[in-house]
């Protein structure tokens, strides 16, 4: 973002947001005591006592203000509070420095996901900065010169980029777009920001984590791409609309967004079939702002998209999660396999060595309204008939915000994004795999629940080949059936339809990164072991009904 | 001055759309009821009656009906549709030529469609660009509507502009509408409760007694609920006016259609007789193929629905439909309804 629209998002943010409580002078007070009350509870729970005193003492004077003050104060307490908030969500942002970042981008990430050695990684950074890096196209690699440059063609090949990327390329220059990807795994902004250049687009602004900083690598580049930081232990109502107010603001300005519209990544291992839809929102309500305000490029369009991983690299944590939780999953993870350098470069190690590849799948463009968008970007009804969207958001014959109607807009959006999730993520033989074996230990042991299957595997702690691979071609079927309907798509080892060549590649995935075995052979019988991480794999095809209900239960 | 010459159109010349538009015209509404066949037009215009859906009642001299579809409707900010479940799509994708995206369409169409088992708002979706959707549904017998006798029904959207816009059209008449955002709930209960009114005509036919008729039909609400909590309903519609208040006048009312067929089958007419005798086959035995299929995908139990299709698909005789559900174990009476939805 330019330094000069920085102080015009902060004063229109503030004016908006004032705007939006000063029609009731009551709600001023409710929601300072609210935010005040909130942040407290926050501060109890950090350990830094430096800090916990300096916020607290903040908090304080402003709960003296407004005990003793008039309204005019009470307005003005809310207006210091917002402008904490923004200046703590955008504090650290720093043009200069973001753009030169813009430019080592690429081969940071290129080093970051190639190189063992974080001195290795500075040096390319360090040597192909100075060369300027030229964008690459998918596919077809240049000569690489360097080995940063040899790194970076190797991720090339390794992340495959597909789908709607001409239109996604020509949306962006027509109007803003906002990029919404499937959630797996906290490289995934990593890769989509990578990927991002490789389109030749520029980096996406995005509220990333605080954790995704405290990573001490990735947490390096964080600061330094488009990413805002966002703290999910602050939960006060005021602290969130100014998050929302930002990113609304920086859509209308033209700058493309980057949301994960699961709001975190998926515990379960499932495609997100709910969606947060208050972020979501944002962008149809900048569309309506820009129609008011008679902007030359007033269209916003939302790109989903998914990232398919054969392995994910904080697995072990997230099923746990998952499962201990009850579905009520911890939303905030800081020590898991993200926060540990080495099980990153042991990841992406596992990955490269075996030449895995990373998909990322861009979906059809879509309206606010959850339409599809061609690359003119003219909305199509479903039997492809153009639509001008404008007057979904008319009233009398001109544009305006309704809060009630819009919510529900937004819902059809999600419905849309869900729908594209399910129909471009790449199913892979971990998974399918994993799924079978499930679904088989599910018909030797009925009477057993999920989590006692969980626990004690069943009466056959060791299937044999014989009786797993008929499970498993039948399973590659459905898949395929699904697949040539348009429901799901097929990595290519699963295209082929092999049960032997499909198991072989799980198996030799799951060799080796995660702590413990998935799954192993032994002799002509395979060895379930680990049985949530089974279960975590087993989950991408959920949503897909490809198995039977009660293989869930 | 607005420029649209409607405020509202219903688009469908049977029963309940001519009964809808007239009350509109009633309220001098600036309303137009579009029919398919131009000669119906002509007789609503010039005799002020349509003899074939609501034979001799007398319809407002003021409503207007035409068979030019996009005249009426290009402009025209509310759409109404109620035509028959199985022309519902071919005449929801023929609208979708001329909607733009600020219209709203509410539907009065009872059933589910066969092949897809979709309802009719998600018809619409697929056929056009219509999001501001709404369904009207209840107690409404179309010749008790045209008489002026007072009636209520739902009127179901998640747009609250939507069902605001239809409750304004319809204030001071004496059709009473209201509001609710229920939509799948409205639209389940309104085609499911046709094949309650069949089963209820046949216990009318065979002179089974109130006693049954009233058991038939609280059985009947019970399977209604949860086939409609399984699908995303909220339970609670099915205690309001679209759920059992449809249910107590079709299955009391002779007028109904559904019922009738339900009478004359129980007394040994075949189906094909019946349907010839009638303007159209009644929309219970569409609906009870549909909803049959899928409480088996759901793996439902819905046991009056299954003696219906036995009866009407399976060749069953009502002898042994009846005997099949009289000898079921009677368990606790609420122990398969839904806890969740409500």
């Amino acid at each position: 973002m330019k330094p000069e629209h920085k102080d015009i998002v902060r004063a229109e943010l503030l004016q908006r947001l004032l705007g939006q409580h000063q029609s009731s002078p009551s709600s001023i007070e409710a929601t300072i005591f609210d935010t005040l009350y909130e942040e407290r509870k926050r501060l109890e729970g950090i350990t830094d006592p430096v800090r916990a005193a300096k916020e607290s003492a903040f908090y304080d004077a402003l709960h003296q203000r407004t005990l003793r003050g008039s309204e005019r104060e009470h307005l003005d307490v809310l207006r210091t509070l917002i402008s904490a908030f923004f200046e703590e969500v955008l504090g650290h942002f720093d043009p200069r420095v973001y753009a030169l970042a813009t430019r080592a981008l690429p081969v940071a990430l290129s080093g970051l996901l190639r190189t063992l050695s974080p001195i290795r990684l500075l040096e390319a950074i360090a040597g192909e900065s100075a060369e300027g890096v030229p964008p690459l196209e998918a596919g077809a690699p240049s000569e690489p010169r360097t080995s940063a440059a040899r790194a970076r063609n190797g991720l090339v090949q390794q992340l495959v980029l597909s789908g709607q990327v001409a239109q996604l390329q020509a949306l962006a220059q027509r109007g803003t777009v906002i990029l919404t990807p499937t959630h797996s795994s906290n490289l995934d902004s990593v890769l989509i920001g990578f990927a991002l250049h490789l389109m030749q687009l520029p980096p996406f602004i995005y509220g990333a984590g605080l954790n995704l900083f405290k990573s001490p690598l990735v947490g390096f580049f964080m600061h330094r791409l488009g990413a805002y930081r966002v703290d999910r232990r602050k939960t006060a109502t005021l602290y969130k609309e100014v998050l929302k107010s930002y990113s609304g603001l920086s859509l209308e300005m033209g700058y493309h967004n980057l949301f994960f519209p699961g709001g975190t990544r998926s515990r379960s291992g499932m495609v997100e079939t709910r969606l947060k839809l208050g972020l979501l929102g944002t962008g149809l309500d900048a569309y309506i702002h820009n129609l008011i305000a008679e902007r030359a490029r007033p269209d916003v369009f939302i790109v989903p998209c998914t990232l398919n991983y054969e392995l994910v690299l904080e697995a072990e944590t997230l099923i746990r999660d998952h499962l201990a939780e009850h579905g009520k999953s911890r939303f905030i993870i800081d020590d898991d396999e993200f926060s540990k350098p080495k099980r990153i470069f042991d990841f992406l190690r596992r990955l490269f060595a075996l030449e895995s590849r990373i998909e990322l799948v861009i979906g059809e463009p879509l309206d606010p309204f959850g339409h599809r968008v061609d690359a003119e970007g003219q909305s199509m009804d479903p039997r492809g008939r153009p639509i001008d969207r404008r007057r979904y958001v008319w009233t009398r014959g001109r544009p305006c915000h309704s809060p009630q109607r819009d919510r529900e807009y937004t819902r059809e959006l999600a419905s849309s994004i869900v729908s594209s999730f399910h129909r471009n993520t790449v199913l892979q033989s971990t998974q399918v795999v994993s799924a079978a074996l499930f679904e088989h230990l599910r018909s030797l042991n009925p009477e057993l629940d999920l989590y006692r299957l969980l626990r004690t595997g069943g009466s056959s702690p060791r299937i044999p080949l014989i009786d797993f691979y008929p499970r498993l071609e039948s399973l590659l079927e459905r898949c395929n059936s699904l697949a040539e309907r348009g429901g799901v798509r097929l990595d290519q080892t699963l295209c082929q339809g092999d049960p032997i060549a499909v198991l072989n590649t799980a198996l030799s995935h799951f060799q080796g990164y995660h702590e413990r075995l998935a799954v192993r052979r032994v002799g002509e019988q395979l060895e379930h072991i680990d049985r949530q991480l089974m279960l975590f794999y087993a989950h991408r095809l959920r949503a897909f009904d490809l198995l039977p209900s009660q293989s869930w239960k | 001055m607005t420029d649209h010459e409607y405020d509202i159109c219903v688009i469908g010349g049977g029963a309940f759309g001519t009964a809808l538009a007239h009350i509109l015209a009633s309220r001098e509404r600036r309303v137009a009821l579009w029919v398919r066949r131009p000669e119906l037009a002509e007789e609503i215009n010039r005799e002020h009656r349509n003899q074939r859906y609501l034979p001799g009642l007398a319809l407002c001299p003021s409503l207007q009906a035409s068979s030019e579809l996009e005249a009426l409707t290009r402009s025209t900010p509310i759409l109404l549709m109620a035509v028959p479940s199985r022309h519902f799509r071919a005449t929801a994708r023929q609208l979708g030529d001329f909607l733009s995206a600020e219209q709203i369409v509410v539907h009065a169409t009872k059933g589910i469609e066969q092949q897809s088992y979709q309802r009719m708002s998600q018809v619409l979706r697929e056929e056009s660009c219509a999001i501001k959707l709404g369904v009207i549904s209840g107690p409404n017998l179309a010749n008790e509507l045209v008489r002026g006798q007072p009636a209520g029904a739902l009127v179901a959207s998640r747009f609250d502009e939507v069902a605001l816009a239809l409750q304004a059209q319809f204030s001071g008449s004496s059709l009473r509408l209201y509001r609710g955002r229920d939509v799948i709930g409205t639209e389940l209960a309104g085609a499911f409760k046709n094949i309650v009114a069949l089963a209820a005509g046949a216990v009318d036919g065979l002179d089974l007694g109130d006693n049954a008729k009233a058991m038939l039909v609280t059985r009947g609400l019970s399977e209604m609920a949860r086939f409609g909590v399984a699908l995303g309903a909220q339970v609670m519609t099915f205690g309001g006016l679209a759920g059992i208040g449809d249910l107590m006048a079709t299955c009391a009312s002779k007028l109904s259609r559904n019922h009738q067929v339900g009478q004359r089958l129980a007394r040994g007419e075949s189906l094909e007789s019946t349907a010839a005798s009638m303007p159209h086959i009644a929309e219970g035995v569409f609906t009870c193929r549909a909803v049959h299929a899928q409480a088996q995908a759901l793996h439902l139990e819905l046991h009056i629905v299954s003696a219906v299709h036995a009866f009407l698909f399976e060749g069953w005789s009502i002898e042994a439909v009846l005997g099949e559900l009289l000898s079921r174990p009677t368990g606790e009476e609420l122990a398969m309804m839904p806890s969740r939805g409500a």
